[in-house]
C-alpha cells in the first residue's frame, strides 16, 4: 500500500437502527479513511450512491440462518475485491458473520454494539465477542474497561 | 399531520390499530407506514414502505412522530427536531425477537423529545395534549467525536494487526 493512500475500512450494518447509527459513527470517518458500505437495505443504495459507496448484500437475520450461507460468500467476495483494511459494525447478523470471516484474515474489526441493547450486550456482539478486535458498548455499565470500552455514544 | 412508523424488519399491528382508532375520534391528519402488517388502516392514509426522502419529508412536517421504540426513529426524529412517542414492541406477543424495547423505554423517556407509552391509554394520554409534546433543546447532528477518534486511532494504530 502507497503512503499517500488511505487506509480501506468496510462499514457493515442491517437496515434501520443499525444503518443509522453506522451511518453516524463512520460518516465522520470518511476523511481519514476510505469507506465502503455494506448492507442488506437496498432502498440506501439508491439514497446515497453519489456520495457514498454502498454495496447490498443478502438480507439474513438470526430467523433466516440458510440465507447466511449466501451472505458468507458475498463478504468472502468483498474483502477479497477490497482488501480492507478494517471493518466497523454496528450489528446484526450481517456484521457478525463478517467478524467471524474477518477473523482469519488480516483484518481488524471494531464491534460498535447499538444503542438499542442497555442491559446487556446485544446476541450478535455476544456472538462475536470471543473474535472482534475491539467491541465498544455505548453504555458504561456493559463495559468491563479491558475487552468491552465505553467512550461515550452517538447521542 | 401526525406521522405513525413502525420499521422495516417487522409489523406491529398493535400500534397501527392504536392510531386508527385514536385517527377515528379526531380531525387530525394521520399517515401510517406499516410494513407487512395484516391490519390495514380505516381512518388513516397508510403505506407499507416508504422511500428515505419520503419518509424524512414526512417526520419533518409532522407535529408529532409515533413510532415502535426503535433507535433509528429516535435518531430520524431528533436530527429533524421533531418530538417523538415511542411505544415498545412485546416478546409475549410475537412482536420482536427479545424485549429489548420494553428495556429501551426506560432510558429512552430520558432523551429530550422522546416520550414512551407501552400501552393503548399511555399513547392517547400523549396524544391528548400534542401541543405540549416538544424538543426543549436544539439537538446536534454530528456524531461523537471521541468515539470516532477512538475508532480512528484503534485502525491505524499498528496497521499489521
Amino acid at each position: 500500500m502507497s503512503k499517500n493512500k488511505k487506509p480501506k475500512v468496510l462499514a457493515i450494518a442491517s437496515p434501520g437502527g443499525h444503518w443509522i447509527q453506522l451511518n453516524k459513527i463512520c460518516n465522520p470517518l470518511e476523511d481519514r479513511f476510505d469507506l465502503t458500505y455494506v448492507t442488506p437495505g437496498s432502498e440506501y443504495a439508491s439514497a446515497v450512491k453519489n456520495s457514498r459507496k454502498v454495496l447490498n448484500v443478502t438480507d439474513a437475520s438470526a430467523d433466516s440462518k440458510i440465507k447466511l450461507i449466501p451472505l458468507a460468500f458475498q463478504l468472502l467476495w468483498i474483502f477479497i475485491k477490497e482488501r480492507p483494511t478494517a471493518i466497523i459494525s454496528t450489528g446484526a447478523a450481517p456484521g457478525a458473520i463478517a467478524f467471524l470471516l474477518a477473523k482469519f484474515l488480516p483484518i481488524k474489526t471494531i464491534w460498535v454494539d447499538s444503542i438499542a441493547n442497555v442491559s446487556q450486550i446485544s446476541r450478535s456482539g455476544r456472538m462475536v465477542m470471543k473474535h472482534a478486535d475491539k467491541v465498544i458498548t455505548q453504555w458504561e455499565p456493559l463495559s468491563d474497561g479491558e475487552k468491552v470500552v465505553y467512550k461515550g455514544s452517538i447521542l | 399531520m401526525i406521522f405513525v412508523a413502525v420499521g422495516t424488519q417487522f409489523s406491529f399491528n398493535r400500534l397501527i390499530e392504536y392510531m386508527d382508532d385514536w385517527a377515528a375520534e379526531h380531525d387530525e391528519s394521520v399517515i401510517a407506514q406499516i410494513s407487512d402488517g395484516s391490519y390495514t388502516p380505516k381512518n388513516m392514509e397508510w403505506e407499507r414502505f416508504l422511500n428515505g426522502e419520503q419518509y424524512n419529508k414526512n417526520i419533518k412536517e409532522a407535529s408529532v412522530f409515533v413510532s415502535h421504540a426503535g433507535m433509528g426513529n429516535i435518531i430520524s426524529a431528533r436530527e429533524q427536531q421533531t418530538p417523538i412517542i415511542v411505544m415498545n414492541r412485546q416478546f409475549k406477543l410475537g412482536e420482536h425477537r427479545n424485549d429489548h424495547q420494553a428495556d429501551g423505554l426506560k432510558w429512552m423517556g430520558k432523551l429530550d423529545g422522546v416520550y414512551t407509552a407501552s400501552t393503548q391509554e399511555e399513547l392517547n394520554q400523549h396524544l391528548s395534549h400534542i401541543e405540549k409534546l416538544q424538543l426543549k433543546n436544539t439537538i446536534s447532528t454530528v456524531g461523537n467525536q471521541n468515539l470516532t477518534d477512538y475508532i480512528a486511532d484503534f485502525i491505524n494504530d499498528d496497521l499489521t494487526k
